[in-house]
């Protein structure tokens, strides 16, 4: 019954494939071209391995390899052990470039990496297989949902020109508009998996992931889950009549949300004039989907931090939102005219 | 097989009003054409029936029910415009038919958009109107549906192709569907259509059978002796439905009797006359053209 929808989708789901294709292979491109550079020990040690007078030994502890490079001259010692899961510790003793104490951490998806000054001697220590959240890809999931929820965001404004097809279909018009929605969303559904796909194989090229699911049953996810589903309900409600200019509300939608929802966050409460300003912008956003991220931020590690609005309060609103904004598209649908 | 009824139809927009008390019958197998000059009110009339334009009020009656989504797998419509998706191809218009309506014929369909030269690889956007118009017809025809509602099937087509929808809309008569279209080719719709009614200004200004409108509708025509000479309240008489005057000759429409209308004249002591009769395009003209547009040649007062 909603064949056209299929097709609408399939088409854009097509066209995302061969961009996620692309970059596979823009990936695949650099991975063969820093290939014996990256993909082991030999980058970090090859300086130290170019040195005069280094002295490299091999050995085995606890049953497994362990390769030591040392440069008294340089006064720098380079510790490779290999893992039980495949990926290396590398710990480097140096000499620091000044005297001052520090301890520095930093993850670069699997790698983790951190680094101590103290005593004019720096300790380096890089673990090349570091657990990855998968928080982290189902935030980029989200963004690309989001993407196609504001493309499909005028699904229903889209059959303008052609509900004389539209709605003579033999089912009533609410089965019809949450058939297009079913696609929609289904739609969504898979460029998150094709997003979530890509982005593991384009890491995997150089490091296979550990992934660490520790954090995705935490409130958080459900945030970014949800995000997707309720601006595009709010898209669809605010274009659902509309026969033409659909798509310059959806192209406005973005920066006028952003904007709304960021003036919203600040305190203008100093003058009269700025009090009123601010509580329309406070109340204007509060039935904007994407205000619900402010003050939503994820660590490295996938942890879900939380400022302002408590999570909870969030996910019901907009649970909430998405039901109004999806109940609101489908009465503008019930009432359209040829 | 179905019998449409539409009682006291009334569609306006804001102050404009559209389609006013409009009320006729569709008998079953019927082929009926609905004329009228553009902004008539026929695609308002159209969209009503099929629920894609609420009516303000009135109502239309399928079988004496009311539009519901089932009964929509027996009506089959085409649009005055084009409402393909420009994006998709006619192969893909066919498969959205095909999934969307249980009685859709695809055989049928590919030797229809064959007949048509429509090249099923095509997208939409690549079609030319009349080819357009012929894909809408054809994926209508395929359907098999009881009722047929066709908006100027022929817009855009070549003579060839306009009468091949024409064979079409008569033998979709003659298999028992009901077909209702409207169309500016009078001699399209006298050729076809066995019922008719015209709309003016969203009113029915005519509606009956065809060959009983023309056998009751003549034009007794005469030459009067002089430019002022008084017609005697002919223009009251009831057989007589409208009496336009140019200088001497005068002509009479009647829905009846023409003989005695004729011999009215003779009495008067007019000459030159004569019986005239009537072509749907004229009975056509004749039902919409504005009274007051004749005002100065018409009326014996």
């Amino acid at each position: 019954m909603n064949y056209v929808e299929w097709l609408r989708v399939r088409n854009a789901l097509r066209i995302y494939a061969i961009v996620l294709g692309a970059l596979v292979v823009l990936a695949l491109i650099v991975r063969i071209s820093i290939n014996g550079q990256l993909s082991s020990n030999e980058f970090i040690v090859s300086h130290i391995q170019s040195e005069p007078g280094t002295v490299v030994s091999h050995s085995v502890v606890n049953g497994l390899n362990r390769a030591t490079y040392v440069n008294a001259k340089e006064r720098t010692t380079v510790t490779i052990d290999e893992q039980n899961d495949g990926g290396k510790l590398i710990h480097i003793v140096r000499p620091a470039g000044n005297h001052v104490t520090s301890t520095q951490h930093a993850n670069v998806v699997s790698i983790q990496m951190s680094d101590t000054q103290k005593n004019g001697m720096e300790s380096i220590t890089f673990n090349t297989d570091g657990p990855v959240s998968f928080v982290i890809f189902l935030g980029i999931a989200s963004v690309a949902a989001l993407v196609f929820a504001t493309i499909w965001g005028c699904s229903f404004a889209c059959e303008q020109g052609h509900l004389e097809y539209a709605l003579l279909k033999p089912v009533t018009r609410t089965r019809y508009g949450l058939g297009v929605i079913g696609y929609d969303i289904l739609g969504m559904a898979i460029v998150a998996v094709m997003t979530v796909v890509a982005a593991i194989v384009c890491m995997s090229m150089f490091e296979w992931p550990h992934f660490d699911f520790s954090h995705v049953a935490e409130p958080g996810t459900a945030l970014l889950l949800l995000l997707p589903l309720a601006w595009y309900a709010a898209l669809n409600a605010a274009t659902a009549s509309l026969k033409r200019g659909s798509g310059a509300v959806i192209g406005f939608a973005w920066p006028v949300g952003l904007v709304i929802s960021s003036l919203a966050q600040i305190p203008l409460q100093d003058s009269p004039v700025g009090n009123v300003f601010h509580t329309i912008f406070w109340t204007v956003s509060r039935i904007i989907p994407i205000t619900y991220l402010n003050g939503a931020t994820f660590s490295d590690s996938g942890r879900y931090n939380n400022e302002g609005l408590p999570v909870t309060i969030r996910i019901a609103t907009l649970i909430g939102l998405t039901l109004i904004y999806g109940a609101l598209t489908l009465v503008q649908w019930r009432r359209v005219e040829a | 097989m179905s019998t449409i009824s539409i009682k006291n139809l009334r569609k306006t927009y804001g102050p404009y009003v559209a389609v006013d008390d409009l009320s006729f019958e569709i008998p079953e197998a019927c082929v009926f054409g609905l004329l009228g000059p553009n902004g008539a009110g026929k695609t308002t009339t159209f969209k009503c029936m099929l629920d894609l334009a609420r009516p303000t009020s009135g109502t239309v009656l399928y079988d004496g029910a009311p539009l519901a989504p089932q009964t929509l797998e027996r009506i089959a419509y085409v649009p005055e415009r084009s409402v393909l998706y420009e994006w998709m191809t006619v192969a893909e218009h066919v498969e959205m038919q095909r999934r969307a309506y249980t009685k859709f014929n695809l055989a049928r369909a590919n030797e229809l958009l064959a007949q048509f030269g429509i090249d099923q690889r095509k997208k939409a956007r690549a079609l030319s109107k009349g080819m357009r118009t012929a894909t809408m017809v054809a994926l209508a025809i395929a359907r098999e549906a009881d009722i047929l509602i066709l908006d100027e099937p022929t817009s855009g087509l070549d003579p060839v192709n306009q009468r091949h929808v024409l064979n079409l809309i008569i033998n979709e008569s003659a298999r028992g569907a009901t077909v209702i279209f409207s169309s500016h080719q009078i001699g399209q719709v006298e050729r076809a259509a066995e019922r008719i009614a015209v709309m003016d200004t969203g009113h029915l200004a005519l509606e009956g059978v065809v060959d009983d409108l023309k056998a009751d509708r003549k034009i007794v025509e005469a030459i009067l002796p002089s430019e002022t000479f008084a017609l005697n309240g002919l223009a009251g008489d009831p057989r007589i439905s409208r009496l336009d005057r140019n200088g001497r000759i005068v002509r009479a429409l009647t829905s009846r009797d023409a003989q005695d209308v004729l011999a009215r004249f003779e009495a008067l002591g007019a000459s030159g006359l004569r019986i005239v009769d009537l072509n749907l395009e004229d009975i056509f003209l004749y039902a919409v053209s504005p009274s007051d547009a004749t005002a100065d040649v018409v009326e014996d007062r």
